[in-house]
């Protein structure tokens, strides 16, 4: 009876061990662990990177910085390479990036634009770095600018860290200013130090009858809520806030300003003419025309400085951050060498500081920015007549606030705008107004999420 | 009976091959969303629209090829399941509730577009659940899955990507054509599964039709059985009395004959030679003791004393010894074969017939010598038995001979029998071989 249990016994265990290395073998490929078996040995981390410069400008300088991280990093990590596949542009970027991911060959570590972040952090494609970053003792996250940190945040949860950034800045016309008579304005200017001096350089210079030099273009009501310290979403996105008398006082500001023209819609091709006296745009946009020779090609015929955006009556002096992210590959087998090469980009000094020798946008690190050699480099690019002081730089960036991340932002934003374009310079009851768009806008909202 | 048989398999047959239809349709059904999806997915990639078809999807779908491999893994890990045969409720609740959980997650592997596989599994349940309110059970808690797991229900609470989203890739036309390819297929599932619901409902309901028939038979036959046992217990009875008659017959009788032979020997005997009348009279009383015997035996067990202790030849070479002793008959007993492939009751006959021919001998033959030949050829065994006696002319069916003939009866056997010089048996018994070995 025993010999004939034996075989018995063992077509039973083998039965068992097919089915349990049946079981593992899906578990294994359900839950992408095989990556993990198949490349986990192999020492090649993937970066993904676009070729020109995320602020538009032509630097030549394309793969610079990463290079040197890489060089860095292969130094330190002695039989580790890092590659990337260069050649992609800037354009093609999401695209190129999305049909990876898709395919499912995406790089370990890649740059995220910032019109990219959202779809990519909803869509689960980045992974989450609060772990990393808990486990990581060296790693301390008080060395960012808090707005350059949070804009890699979707719903509280880090998915990316950011690389370099640029506030968005007050662009003025000191040619106008001197010719008027009147000084630069301070840093903590107000809406009506603003208003003032728009009212004052609107004018007709030539006697022809027509205003022909204005205050100000390119400012929106977006600016004007941000300087007032509205927030319009909730957090996650799910409802919006449109009412109260710090969003009808933005309103009113920009109705004044709009007044101001006549209603002739002032463009930024008269800015670059020279007959505009304020324009909002981002420091990286400075620093590209400030410096010799592409100056040249803009802004000629006059001279400019930035400072920071005027403060409204219930806010502050407050601009907006664009950044360059960098996001890991949710599905990495190199989860602990791709963090490595992350902290290598964004919280290393040395090559944090490379971005001002080499890219127009701003270090992410508060002590690569406020540092002297920082300093000496803007110093050095601007010219004679300096007077973007790093230290000013600082404090924009402390004051800077990230725009929302939820899933759909960019299409709730729309739909506000296209009703702030109805809103302002309307002649209906602007809080009768607001009150039917907050209503629309949330419906809207609603139904996006359950979507 | 035989039909009904027939009809049953054939209704299992057909069953099993709808079954193994709906396994197989079932494959083609996933292989072919899988590879439908697997080339749009790689159109997307290949016409740079992977973007557009990421914000459309809304999350990631798995790898190119882990949606094909994990769809047909699944898929085999369900077949092993559905092969897995329940010995008790348990088991049966643990495989039903596997076989549920590897279904949503095929069905989650082609993107909630098609959810086939729950029927196939309600199909496989439904044959375990014999009673209605189980059976019940059983079809509504798939129906519910069923209807549960479709694409906009668990979108609530789980994103899922539409198979419209993930055929995105596909022109109008051509996208409208897969999906009526999946239509038709997904209906032609159903199909076969309503059929084989159908063929499962109406099985049943014949099986229901066929027992109460079978019921009714049952009674008749037991009815049946029951006049049959009372004709029986009266035939017995018949019988009995006529074994009784017999056996009192064949023991007293024979010790009567014995005795009476004896005692007028013994009383020609007793003034010639009073030593001679002693030992015959000694030889009296051991025939009337065995007759004594004999007779309690038969109120015992109506069966031959001798045969119980010793073999069927020593029996007979026993009683041809007391008789020849007692009756002073000259009795030759001749045996060339072993006489030990029989069965009781053959034995008894086989004694019997001997006992009996002896008896009618001595007391209507009157004979002085008798031949016993006892012989085997192929498997019959004969028995002659041959005196010189006056024989008899025209034969009696007294008792004797009439008994002999029912005995052999009993076993196949035959008799003959011839009186025109002195009287000659023959009695013929057919050997049962398969009893040979056993005795041998």
């Amino acid at each position: 009876m025993e010999s004939r249990m034996e075989p018995l016994q063992k077509k039973t265990i083998i039965k068992w061990i097919v089915w349990i290395a049946l079981f593992v073998l899906l578990g294994i490929l359900a839950s992408g662990h095989y990556k993990k078996l198949l490349y986990g040995r192999d020492h090649t981390i993937t970066i993904g990177v676009f070729s020109d410069s995320y602020w538009e400008v032509q630097n030549g300088y394309s793969y610079r910085i990463l290079d040197d991280a890489i060089a860095a990093f292969e130094k330190e990590h002695p039989g580790v390479k890092v590659e990337y596949t260069s050649g992609v542009m800037k354009k093609d970027y999401s695209k190129w990036l999305a049909g990876h991911l898709v395919k499912g060959d995406a790089p370990d570590v890649f740059f995220v634009l910032k019109s990219d972040f959202n779809e990519l952090s909803e869509t689960g494609t980045l992974m989450d770095l609060s772990k990393l970053i808990k486990q990581d003792d060296e790693f301390a996250t008080d060395d960012y600018y808090q707005a350059a940190l949070l804009s890699g945040k979707y719903l509280d949860t880090q998915y990316a860290l950011p690389y370099e950034c640029a506030p968005k800045l007050m662009f003025v016309n000191k040619t106008i200013l001197n010719q008027e008579g009147i000084s630069m304005p301070a840093e903590d200017w107000t809406w009506d130090d603003f208003y003032e001096l728009c009212r004052k350089v609107t004018k007709d210079t030539n006697g022809d009858g027509v205003t022909d030099q204005f205050g100000l273009t390119g400012y929106s009501w977006k600016d004007a809520f941000r300087e007032n310290g509205v927030s319009i979403f909730s957090e996650d996105g799910s409802s919006c806030h449109l009412l109260g008398e710090d969003i009808e006082a933005a309103i009113h500001h920009i109705e004044r300003l709009n007044d101001l023209s006549n209603g002739y819609s002032v463009t930024t091709k008269d800015f670059d003419h020279g007959n505009v006296a304020f324009m909002p745009m981002l420091f990286s946009e400075y620093r590209a025309y400030k410096s010799y020779p592409l100056s040249i090609k803009k802004y000629s015929g006059f001279e400019w400085e930035c400072v920071a955006m005027p403060a409204g009556p219930d806010g502050d002096n407050v601009s907006t951050l664009d950044t360059l992210l960098l996001g890991m590959n949710a599905d990495t087998p190199h989860e602990k060498l791709a963090w490595e090469f992350m902290k290598q980009l964004t919280a290393d000094t040395d090559i944090q500081s490379e971005i001002f020798d080499y890219s127009e946008g701003v270090s992410v690190l508060k002590d690569v920015t406020e540092s002297d050699e920082t300093r000496i480099v803007l110093e050095r690019a601007a010219g004679e007549n300096v007077t973007m002081n790093p230290k000013v730089l600082g404090d924009v960036l402390d004051h800077a606030v990230a725009e929302p991340a939820f899933y759909n932002y960019d299409l709730a934003m729309q739909q506000i705008d296209q009703m702030m374009q109805d809103i302002i310079g309307g002649d209906q009851n602007i809080s009768m107004e607001l009150i039917i768009s907050n209503r629309k806008i949330n419906q809207y909202l609603k139904d996006m999420q359950s979507n | 009976m035989k039909n009904r048989l027939e009809d049953d398999m054939e209704e299992n047959k057909t069953m099993k091959n709808q079954f193994l239809f709906m396994k197989q349709l079932n494959l083609l059904i996933l292989i072919y969303i899988s590879v439908v999806t697997f080339f749009g997915i790689r159109g997307c990639i290949e016409g740079q629209n992977a973007l557009e078809f990421l914000s459309a999807a809304g999350k990631l779908p798995p790898g190119q090829w882990n949606g094909l491999l994990l769809s047909v893994g699944y898929y085999i890990c369900l077949l092993i399941l559905l092969s897995l045969k329940c010995r008790n409720n348990l088991e049966l609740f643990a495989k039903v509730a596997l076989e549920i959980i590897v279904g949503v997650l095929i069905c989650d592997m082609v993107y909630f577009g098609y959810a086939g596989v729950i029927l196939l599994i309600l199909a496989d349940a439904i044959q375990y659940a014999q009673n209605i309110k189980r059976r019940i059970f059983v079809i509504l808690a798939a129906c519910v899955i069923y209807l549960l797991v479709d694409a906009d229900l668990v979108s609530a609470v789980y994103p899922v990507i539409p198979l419209e989203t993930m055929w995105m890739y596909y022109d109008t036309q051509s996208k409208m054509m897969l999906f009526v390819i999946l239509k038709f297929l997904n209906a032609l599932n159903l199909f076969v599964f309503i059929y084989y619901m159908m063929v499962l409902i109406l099985d049943q309901m014949s099986e229901k039709k066929r027992i109460l028939l079978l019921n009714e038979e049952l009674e008749k036959k037991n009815e049946q059985l029951f006049q049959y046992a009372k004709e029986m217990e009266a035939v017995t009875q018949t019988k009995e009395r006529n074994r009784l008659a017999r056996e009192i017959h064949d023991t007293l009788g024979h010790a009567l004959t014995g005795i009476i032979t004896g005692l007028d020997a013994c009383i020609m005997l007793m003034d010639v030679s009073p030593e001679a009348t002693k030992k015959q009279l000694s030889s009296i009383a051991d025939v009337a003791r065995q007759g004594m015997t004999d007779v309690r035996r038969s109120i015992k067990a109506l069966r031959p004393d001798a045969l119980e202790k010793i073999k069927l030849k020593d029996a007979i070479k026993q009683m041809i010894e007391e008789m020849s002793q007692s009756t002073g008959v000259e009795i030759l007993f001749d045996c060339d074969t072993e006489l030990n492939y029989f069965t009781q009751d053959e034995e008894d006959v086989v004694y019997r017939i001997v006992q009996e021919s002896i008896t009618n001998s001595i007391r209507h033959g009157k004979a002085s010598r008798i031949e016993i030949h006892i012989t085997r050829e192929y498997n019959i065994l004969t028995i002659r038995i041959i005196d010189n006696g006056i024989g008899c002319k025209d034969v009696k069916h007294g008792f004797g001979l009439h008994h002999m003939e029912e005995r052999l009866e009993m076993l196949k056997g035959s008799l003959e029998y011839d009186g025109s010089h002195g009287f000659t048996i023959e009695a013929k018994i057919p050997i049962r071989w398969g009893e040979e070995g056993k005795h041998d």
